[in-house]
């Protein structure tokens, strides 16, 4: 679900281990217009991150390979301007506190609400670089 | 034949000379038959018939012939007549050396034809075989005629002239009627000489019989009363009237007392015409002051012309036949006594009674000996002195206490014919002598199996021995005395025994029974009649038994008692019972099959226990341990609440955010349809995603009352609870790592109770792991098949590990080293796994960390490996 025509500054990166979850948010930006890049093993994105400039990610937490903070820390070393959003299938005050103090744009429990979502992924867009 | 036998009547009366006129025919026939009458018998007769139809005639010879002893021929009789010349005794001897055979010679045709025979000239006569004794004594002309008593010819007479004559008719029927007048006197004569020796002889039987015969005529007037009869019932009257019989003679009914209804009299009913079989009569009068007992046969008498004309009766003393009968009977009331269980003093007096009523003058003594072997006990002297019975009742036995204790303790009978003279008595002498007692013969009294049970005595005022009546007597009583005392005391240790086992019975809700298959009844304890719901007075069967055995299991129930009565074995069955009004009771039943000395099935005895109660705490354990089961699943859960949550979470989130992304694309208008169809499609899996994981809570959740085995590998049980807490092991930070032995053979197991297990020691050693830093949250889980035979799970941790000094202490009940743990979860592990036929352990791992391990029995069929 690529955009190959747009630049890399418009596209949504996504990170989650499932693979309908995944393929249901890039479905639902893509239905609101917006160009994503989905990515099943966050290890994946690592290597993508490093080539390509990425504005937005959006990062699953409980992934078997690794968690998404974890993920958030080591993508803020190699791409310190991307906005990163949240999203979990569990309440988990710790990790929700722990994220929005590692400066993450956007917090989501699933099932969250859609407009809510692609606001928040075109607000982080829509902010000029970090750097 | 020859033709002269025909009597040519006419030829006769054309030579009629020199014979009888009319007149002295007829004076000869007066002076015969005359003298015929007279004649003592046939041959003084003969003799008067030979001579005077000789001398009337003057035919010269005259003979006699009669049917020798079985009539087969015809012999010359001794009585002869001849005049004349001395040469005449040759034809004589020459007919006394001849006998004939019917049709030969004269007499042989005469006998034959039962008709005279006249022969002109015998030498001339082919049918004559005396022809040449004939011819030497010139005798010519014959006749034979044939004497008839009835139709048999009793003798042939025969007369012969010395000329050739033709035949005279008249002079044959002269000589036919004398020989006819001859007939008939004999005949007459013949039947008064049988007359007469039959009355002889019955006249000799009547006196010399045993049996009393008494014949009297339609009057009632005595024609025969013979000396039997005499000795029975005294001189024989012959004036009484009939009615009076019974008061002259003595005659009662059986009773002895009432007399004899005289119109019913044996005599007087055969008088009246019946006939009268078995009367029996009792007999007393002066002569028989006893009494006797006869049984009476009568019969009516009756004239040639068939009417009545008296009775006859004959009557057989049965005195002793009655006093055996009334013995006999009597020892057998004694016998139905103790059969119906009266009182032992009860039997042994009647059986005093019955053995003094047989002999004058005998007295008897029953002493019983009691259990300790050493003293007597009164048992029975009806007769005796009450000082006397007292001073007897406790004394000891030995060598030389009176007949009755010396005959107890020397196991022998011990005759005492003067008691007063005999040392045996020495110390009794002075009571016997104030009592009158003489002679005292005691017999032990034996059991069966030779044990002394008593003594029988006899008593007598005069001093002497038994006879060989008062033996038999005395071997009758301690037999019959024998049995009575056997059986009291038998039934004394049967009361004592049946007391104590009812008392240990109730005590121990305990029932017995006796089922006697080939009669097809049955025997319980009071307690198993309350226990099985029978009333006290049903009488049992087997079937009635067996009815009560719940439906479910009363086939297995039969087979199993057929099996024991077919091998004269064991029984053992756990059962329901089904109570009337439908209460039901729990019980294990067990009885073995008892053989007679032959190894004939005699009855199989047994006892059943009410187990209801353990039964109803059993299921009321098992209930509690479902429900703990249940509660510890339920917890599983609780614990597990990030996995299930992540479970559910993810395909509802994509649920929505595809629903979402559809809407979206509607609404912009430039929808995909294949995209749009991907997307519902997807929709459709995650939802149906989101119902395994609920699906599969239920099942974990469930109170499920059917559990059913199947055969699981338990690999990929492993590998489907990993599944099920995998959100959990990665929201602690922890790494679970298997080791899958794949030669793992199957096991028989109810899933859900395994993933319990699993689930149980996976979230334990979780917490395990907790306190550790995270690259230390290891979790090592292994399987390994040992030998084929069963399959072991391994879970290790590397946490702080179990108590050191009892690790499986871990498994008791509410033993928990977590602060929110119930303490329950080992213990239903450990229940679930002994369950299913395993064995679960805990020890302290060789490095760190804590080690539960369990193994299950293979599947049958899989004792081998099966692939994982």
């Amino acid at each position: 679900m690529t955009s190959s025509e747009k630049s890399d500054a418009e596209i949504v990166c996504l990170v989650d281990d499932d693979l309908s979850v995944l393929k249901s948010i890039e479905r639902l930006l893509a239905s609101d217009g917006l160009s994503v890049r989905g990515f099943n093993k966050p290890k994946e994105f690592l290597s993508h991150v490093q080539a390509h400039s990425v504005p937005v990610a959006i990062l699953d937490i409980w992934m078997e390979e690794m968690s998404g903070l974890e993920l958030r820390a080591q993508l803020s070393g190699l791409s310190p301007g991307t906005r990163v959003i949240i999203i979990t299938g569990r309440e988990d005050p710790v990790a929700k506190l722990t994220a929005l103090q590692m400066g993450v744009v956007g917090f989501f429990t699933k099932p969250f609400d859609d407009d809510q979502f692609l606001n928040a992924v075109r607000g982080a867009l829509a902010m000029h670089p970090i750097e | 034949m020859s033709e002269r036998d025909e009597i040519d009547m006419k030829s006769g009366e054309h030579r009629e000379a020199a014979d009888p006129s009319r007149e002295e025919q007829l004076s000869l026939l007066l002076t015969i038959t005359m003298e015929v009458a007279a004649a003592s018998d046939l041959a003084s007769a003969l003799d008067v018939v030979l001579r005077r139809v000789c001398e009337k005639t003057g035919w010269v010879l005259g003979q006699a012939w009669v049917p020798n002893q079985d009539g087969t021929v015809l012999e010359c009789g001794p009585v002869c007549f001849c005049c004349g010349e001395g040469g005449l005794t040759k034809f004589r001897v020459a007919s006394e050396g001849s006998h004939f055979r019917p049709g030969v010679g004269l007499p042989g045709r005469v006998w034959e034809l039962k008709r005279p025979a006249w022969i002109e000239d015998v030498t001339q006569d082919p049918n004559f075989p005396r022809t040449k004794a004939a011819a030497k004594v010139g005798l010519k002309a014959a006749v034979g005629i044939p004497i008839l008593s009835g139709d048999e010819v009793i003798a042939v007479i025969e007369f012969f002239v010395q000329e050739s004559r033709a035949k005279n008719e008249r002079l044959v029927n002269v000589i036919a009627a004398v020989a006819a007048q001859l007939g008939l006197v004999m005949e007459r004569k013949r039947a008064e000489e049988k007359l007469s020796s039959t009355n002889e002889i019955l006249q000799s039987i009547l006196s010399s019989m045993g049996d009393a015969v008494i014949v009297a005529d339609n009057e009632g007037k005595f024609l025969a009363f013979n000396p039997a009869a005499e000795r029975m019932f005294g001189e024989g009257a012959a004036q009484t009237a009939s009615s009076e019989w019974s008061h002259q003679y003595g005659l009662y009914l059986p009773d002895k007392v009432t007399p004899f209804p005289p119109d019913q009299l044996p005599l007087t009913r055969s008088i009246r015409g019946e006939e009268v079989n078995n009367v029996e009569i009792f007999v007393r009068h002066d002569k028989a002051p006893q009494g006797l007992w006869t049984r009476i046969n009568g019969r009516p008498l009756r004239g040639s012309n068939g009417e009545l004309s008296g009775g006859v009766i004959v009557c057989r003393d049965i005195t002793e036949i009655k006093k055996e009968e009334f013995f006999l009977f009597d020892q057998s009331r004694v016998l139905e006594m103790i059969a119906a269980n009266a009182s032992l003093a009860e039997v042994l007096t009647s059986l005093v009674l019955l053995m003094e009523g047989q002999a004058d003058g005998l007295r008897c003594s029953i002493l019983v000996l009691n259990q300790d072997g050493k003293h007597v006990r009164h048992g029975a002297a009806p007769n005796l002195p009450a000082a006397y019975v007292k001073a007897v009742d406790g004394a000891p036995i030995g060598p030389r206490n009176g007949s009755c204790g010396t005959a107890m303790y020397l196991r022998r009978q011990v005759v005492v014919k003067d008691v007063l003279t005999d040392p045996l008595w020495a110390d009794y002498r002075k009571l016997a002598e104030i009592c009158g007692l003489r002679a005292c013969w005691s017999t032990p009294i034996l059991s069966p199996h030779g044990e002394v049970l008593g003594s029988f005595a006899m008593y007598r005022q005069e001093t002497r021995g038994p006879h060989p009546e008062e033996l038999r007597l005395t071997q009758i009583a301690t037999h019959i005395a024998g049995i009575a005392i056997e059986r009291q005391r038998a039934q004394e240790t049967l009361r004592e025994r049946d007391a104590r086992i009812n008392l240990a019975a109730e005590s121990a809700d305990l029932a017995f029974w006796v089922i006697y298959p080939e009669q097809n009844t049955a025997w319980m304890s009071d307690k198993g009649r309350k226990m099985y719901g029978f009333d006290s007075k049903l009488p049992l069967t087997r079937d009635l038994i067996c009815g009560r055995v719940h439906p479910d299991e009363r086939a297995a129930v039969h087979a199993a008692f057929d099996r024991a009565c077919a091998s004269h074995g064991l029984f053992e069955s756990e059962h329901r019972l089904i109570l009337p009004y439908g209460k039901t009771r729990w019980v294990i039943v067990r009885g073995r099959c008892l053989e007679d000395e032959h190894g004939s099935l005699l009855e199989l005895i047994g006892v059943t226990i009410d187990v209801s109660a353990q039964k109803q705490s059993e299921l009321q354990l098992q209930i509690q341990r479902e429900e703990m089961s249940h509660l510890n699943r339920v917890a599983l859960m609780g614990e597990m609440t990030a996995s299930v949550a992540h479970e559910l979470n993810q395909p509802l989130t994509a649920i929505a955010n595809n629903a979402s992304a559809a809407r979206r694309f509607l609404e912009r208008g430039n929808i995909d349809p294949v995209l749009l169809q991907q997307l519902l499609q997807d929709m459709v899996a995650d939802s149906q995603r989101a119902g395994e994981v609920i699906r599969g809570i239920r099942a974990l959740v469930r109170k499920d009352k059917t559990v059913v085995r199947s055969a699981l590998n338990l690999n990929a049980v492993i590998a489907d609870t990993l599944r099920l807490v995998s959100s959990d092991i990665v929201l602690r930070e922890s790494v679970v790592i298997t080791e899958m032995d794949h030669s793992l053979p199957q096991v028989e197991a109810v899933p859900v109770q395994i993933q319990q297990v699993l689930l149980n020691l996976i979230m334990n050693a979780l917490d395990a792991v907790e306190s550790r830093p995270p690259a230390e949250r290891r979790i090592l889980i292994s399987t390994r098949s040992l030998n084929g035979e069963s399959a072991e799970v391994s879970v290790r941790d590397f946490g702080t590990g179990l108590p050191k000094d009892r690790p499986d202490k871990v498994f008791d009940h509410f033993f928990s080293t977590k602060q929110t743990g119930m303490g329950m979860g080992l213990t239903i592990v450990r229940s679930i796994i002994e369950t299913h036929g395993g064995k679960i352990s805990a020890e302290n791992a060789p490095d760190h960390g804590a080690r539960f391990f369990f193994q299950l029995p293979a599947a049958r069929g899989d004792s081998k490996s099966q692939a994982a």
